[in-house]
């Protein structure tokens, strides 16, 4: 008996030292194609159904956790910054009928959605906060959306060290779900900086990354194939799903 | 009796086993290295380190890196195993659960998501398949706790405790075996399916109740984990068993599905 258990744990601890290789030629072999299939499973079997719980002020996180780019720090964004905002436009465009060019004023006026939600990041962590601004589709409505356009790409101040945009898109069904919204407001205040000012995406049934912060501008597209890394978004592109909803 | 061979798994409850085999290592090593991503499990609905049960860190002390776990509110400097690990790379960081037992080895959240999700896909098919296969074919009965295996419980641990001659007669399976596949089948397998949709803000926006129900989204994550742990101690149970009372035969018996009686063996419930 103490021969076999001797062989099995030689077996296994031989097993853990060849585990490094093995892995790696896993984690980039032909398997990782159907490994990558399971996302649109979880798309289809998950989706975009109900509406996200919604709290109450009690339940508010008041220090929202910081976990993104660094907030914006080049001569557009700063130079807007030290404006309060007065020259900012967030545009609306491509696949549109109607293209818009929208001041915070025009956003504000355009609709109010207040929401408390559970925002959960990919890396684990959930807090709860209160957004409020226009719903997305509202918006995505004034520019009426040609019948072409499949996606909605949101276009980012922010970049990574590389100077690589941000950006993130969601599909129509998703961009018109209620509790997707444009946030102009955080916790009952302005959005600070560093949080997103002065307007950033909240997708209360997706994870943290799909609502991006300081976005410029939203295009309408008949696909994500011809914008960056193609898949959809910043996160996306480094091998993220693009449905964040699991 | 003894010796007779008897077809004793049929060829879905075989392929069920191996494919929970590998997708069980796979889902645990990725689960790890999705939770080194953030490495807290909170008793709560929103992270809250007031009502946290399990943390890893790692900080200075005299100069040197130190990992420390803190189990509700006790901490363990846990230096090179856990906290303060192997990266994969050939140093040590500040990671929870070290790279030789995570996969991918190095960190790579995005990776460990992706797998996690497909084997856990397939362990649920494998899972749905073997109870439909198992119920027709009658097998399923076999394994279940019955009233009338509950006093032959502490008998049976006697026996294994060597304080007993004979284990109490009984059927393909020993009452303490039905409890254990019992509590793996209709417990942990469906808690760690049902705590893992949980953790989705898509599942959770369509099914609202389920993180109330659990106590909360980080709690889920919580119940995840443990569950995951109590797997574990199944897993290391039956290993051991496997080993001891017949290894070939048992090994044989979950490749052809042909296996020897022994001694005290029975057949059916």
């Amino acid at each position: 008996m103490k021969r076999r258990l001797f062989v099995a744990s030689s077996l296994a601890s031989l097993g853990l030292s060849a585990c490094g290789p093995i892995k790696d030629s896993l984690t980039n072999g032909p398997f990782r194609s159907v490994v990558f299939s399971a996302e649109r499973l979880n798309q289809s079997v998950i989706g975009t159904h109900g509406m996200a719980r919604e709290y109450t002020d009690a339940d508010v996180d008041r220090e929202f956790r910081l976990d993104s780019l660094d907030t914006p720090s080049d001569a557009t964004y700063t130079g807007l910054l030290k404006s309060g905002f007065r020259d900012y436009r967030l545009v609306i465009d491509g696949l549109a009928e109607r293209p818009q060019k929208l001041t915070l004023a025009e956003l504000r006026a355009a609709g109010d959605r207040t929401q408390i939600t559970r925002h959960d990041c990919v890396e684990g962590w959930s807090a709860i906060v209160k957004w409020r601004g226009v719903p997305l589709a509202t918006v995505v409505a004034m520019a009426q959306p040609k019948p072409a356009a499949r996606y909605v790409i949101f276009h980012c101040f922010d970049r990574d060290q590389n100077g690589q945009p941000y950006y993130e898109s969601l599909g129509l069904h998703q961009a018109a779900h209620p509790q997707t919204v444009l946030a102009l407001d955080l916790n009952d205040k302005p959005i600070d900086p560093a949080h997103g000012a002065p307007v950033r995406l909240h997708v209360a049934t997706q994870l943290g990354y799909k609502s991006a912060k300081w976005v410029s501008r939203i295009e309408l597209v008949a696909s994500l194939a011809g914008t960056f890394g193609g898949t959809g978004g910043y996160w996306e592109d480094q091998g993220y799903e693009w449905y964040a909803g699991i | 009796m003894v010796g007779e061979r008897v077809y004793r798994h049929g060829v879905t409850a075989r392929t069920a086993h191996w494919l929970w085999a590998l997708a069980l290592l796979v889902l645990v090593m990725s689960g790890l290295q999705v939770f080194n991503a953030d490495p807290y499990l909170d008793a709560s609905d929103k992270s809250d380190p007031h009502k946290r049960v399990l943390g890893f860190t790692a900080a200075m002390q005299n100069g040197e890196p130190i990992g420390m776990t803190t189990i509700f509110g006790v901490t363990f400097n846990t230096t090179h195993f856990l906290g303060y690990t192997d990266d994969g790379m050939g140093a040590e960081s500040e990671r929870a659960f070290p790279a030789w037992v995570t996969f991918p080895g190095t960190q790579d959240l995005a990776d460990g998501r992706r797998w996690h999700f497909f084997f856990a896909w397939a362990l649920f098919v494998a899972f749905v398949a073997y109870l439909i296969s198992a119920a027709l074919r009658g097998t399923l009965r076999e394994m279940i706790l019955r009233p009338s295996d509950l006093p032959k419980l502490v008998p049976m641990q006697l026996y294994y405790l060597r304080l007993r001659r004979d284990p109490p007669p009984h059927g393909t399976y020993n009452p303490l075996q039905k409890v254990a596949y019992t509590v793996v089948l209709f417990v942990l397998f469906p808690l760690l399916i049902i705590t893992g949709l949980a953790l989705s803000p898509g599942v959770d926006a369509a099914f609202p109740w389920l993180t109330v129900i659990l106590g909360g989204r980080q709690f889920a994550r919580t119940w995840h984990f443990t569950l995951m742990a109590l797997l574990l101690v199944y897993f290391a149970t039956h290993l051991i068993l496997v080993l001891t009372t017949g290894m070939w035969n048992n090994i044989r018996s979950m490749i052809t599905g042909w296996y020897t009686l022994k001694e005290h063996d029975g057949v059916g419930p």
